[in-house]
């Protein structure tokens, strides 16, 4: 019992430690510096901003 | 004298192009391994559960048969929908746009097709071993204690893969995708190990075991299946109508605010039972704090779509996307509601709960998994899918089917609430009302059996090798693509290419 629990109680440590790491590195490393650059990620020159990238397969676009 | 030469220089595919090629290259073989199988345990999910709903209305349906009694093949149909299904569906999703949004390559491809050889094989055991009579009795792991090492192990192989794309990601910002993705891959672990710690391993007894048991079967919806439909909404829907996001602070605003709520509201299920009152209480706070993300995912996708509802008509991949982040939003709702006292007192212990819980996994999960599958496995397998048609029927047997069941199950639960409430009424008669809902549900679940079997039809024909003529923008970044463009410009430039860029 007393194995299980010091599992337990070790891994969410741990799992709690890697959140708060993952977080701290994360503003550190200037992630929520410009939000809406994040938002824009997905798009590229290829798939720019206003291009429709799905249909049903034999429809024009 | 020489005669007039050309030179034509073979273009270099653009570094996005080429990058997204590459990309898709690399996780091609893992993904259909995850996603194939994950089909298939629908398909095994879906028939599991309509032969436990068909059991409801007529007990004497394949009641000869000792491995299909009701307690047996119940267990079956949500585990395997949970785990086989949601699973396997889940992790190709998580492996394939964070591969994407990291912009790298997807490592360890053999770890991870061995690591989804031996889930399946772990789903497939804890199945026959929930026949065979050895369920755990627990909702929601009911598989065998023997059975789990074979889904914890290769889950370890998806978060090494995980943290490693994370690690090595070649963009400057993280994307709200990404932030549910990393989550999932931490909080499942936890959940899986605490609660079966907690409850087959029997680190606590007594009513303890049931709380665990709940706040488990609660949070593998919200923390495991949840987290990554809404990743795959936050993709797809803008990426689709080539639209930002309404408001990405809103975005992180909803994911934190689920990340720090979800995990109390797992309680409201022991509403009634021999609980101290503030555990249940702390349940129905978190149930309550969850309008917080809810709202704000509910009218950041509503806003982004605005504008573009139009394009439901011609996208497949928006249809769903958007079927399922509605439903989410009304599923939500519904749930938070759900928890309240003064609810429960009508709707604990009826087909009401029933009907929430399928209205959530087949109308906000499985969508957004479907349209997940129906936005990448063309650029994944270089060819269109075969058939619109097809496309259409599913669609509209999820949709039509999923309401069937959650109308009849929901507007059945709230008169079988009230029926229970009234000491007068025989139980019997209570039983007898609910019949034709239960045919009702019945005839739900053969819809979205029809569902699934048409996509399972499109989708083998688009792992198979087929060519397909398409003109629609579906395959616009694939390989394919790129040798019609070298195709289109050797036309143009009326010259015979060579490598290296000379011509005689």
């Amino acid at each position: 019992m007393f194995l299980v629990f010091t599992v337990i109680w070790s891994f969410a440590l741990l799992a709690g430690i890697t959140m708060v790491w993952l977080l701290a590195w994360a503003i550190k490393r200037g992630e929520f510096n410009n939000p809406r650059d994040a938002a824009k990620m997905i798009f590229d020159e290829e798939e720019p901003i206003g291009l429709i990238t799905d249909k049903f397969p034999g429809e024009r676009a | 004298m020489h005669a007039q030469t050309t030179t034509a220089v073979l273009p270099s595919p653009r570094p996005e192009i080429e990058s997204r090629i590459e990309i898709d290259r690399s996780s091609r073989s893992v993904i259909i391994y995850y996603w194939t199988t994950s089909l298939f345990w629908l398909t095994m999910a879906t028939l599991a559960g309509l032969i436990s709903s068909i059991k409801l209305h007529s007990p004497e349906f394949l009641g000869g048969i000792e491995w299909l009694t009701f307690g047996r093949i119940r267990p079956v149909h949500w585990d395997t929908a949970i785990y086989g299904f949601g699973g396997l569906a889940a992790s190709g999703t998580l492996l394939w746009l964070q591969a994407r949004l990291c912009q790298v390559r997807l490592p360890y491809p053999t770890l991870l097709r061995v690591g989804c050889v031996i889930f399946n094989f772990g789903v497939l055991i804890g199945a026959i071993g929930i026949l065979m009579g050895h369920s755990t009795g627990v909702e929601a792991l009911e598989f065998p204690i023997w059975a789990m090492p074979f889904l914890v192990i290769p889950y370890v192989f998806i978060v090494i893969a995980n943290f490693t794309m994370y690690a090595k990601k070649k963009t400057n910002h993280t994307y709200v995708s990404q932030w549910y993705l990393m989550a999932v891959t931490v909080w499942f672990p936890i959940l899986v190990l605490t609660a079966e710690a907690c409850t087959n391993f029997g680190a606590v007894d007594g009513v303890s075991q049931a709380i665990a048991n709940w706040w488990y079967g609660h949070n593998v919806v919200g923390l495991f299946a949840t987290p990554t439909g809404i990743a795959a909404a936050y993709y797809l829907i803008p990426k689709v109508i080539g639209k930002p996001i309404h408001s990405y602070h809103l975005s992180l605003l909803g994911f934190w605010s689920n990340a720090i709520f979800y995990n109390w509201a797992g309680t409201h299920h022991l509403t009634g039972g021999p609980l101290p009152a503030w555990t249940i209480t702390l349940g129905i706070v978190g149930s309550m704090m969850m309008f917080i993300p809810v709202i704000t995912i509910g009218i950041n996708h509503h806003m982004t779509m605005l504008g573009s509802f139009h394009h439901l008509k011609t996208s497949p991949t928006l249809r769903f996307a958007v079927m399922g982040s509605m439903v989410y939003t009304l599923a939500s709702f519904q749930g938070s509601l759900e928890a309240l006292r003064s609810h429960q007192e009508i709707t604990h212990f009826t087909h009401y709960t029933i009907g929430h819980v399928h209205f959530g996994m087949y109308g906000f999960f499985a969508p957004l998994m479907f349209a997940m599958m129906y936005y990448a496995m063309p650029r994944l397998m270089n060819q269109e899918w075969s058939s619109a048609r097809l496309i259409r029927i599913h669609f509209w047997c999820t949709l039509v089917g999923m309401l069937v069941y959650t109308l009849a199950m929901c507007f059945a639960g709230v008169r079988q609430g009230m029926m229970m409430n009234d000491p007068s009424i025989p139980f019997l008669n209570i039983v007898r009302f609910t019949i034709p809902f239960l045919a009702m549900r019945t005839l739900g679940g053969l819809i979205l059996l029809t569902g699934t079997i048409a996509f399972l039809i499109n989708f083998i024909r688009i792992i198979t090798p087929h060519r397909v003529t398409y003109d629609s923008p579906t395959l616009f970044t694939s390989d394919r693509d790129w040798d019609d463009v070298l195709e289109r410009e050797k036309e143009l430039a009326g010259t015979r290419l060579v490598d290296g860029g000379q011509t005689a």
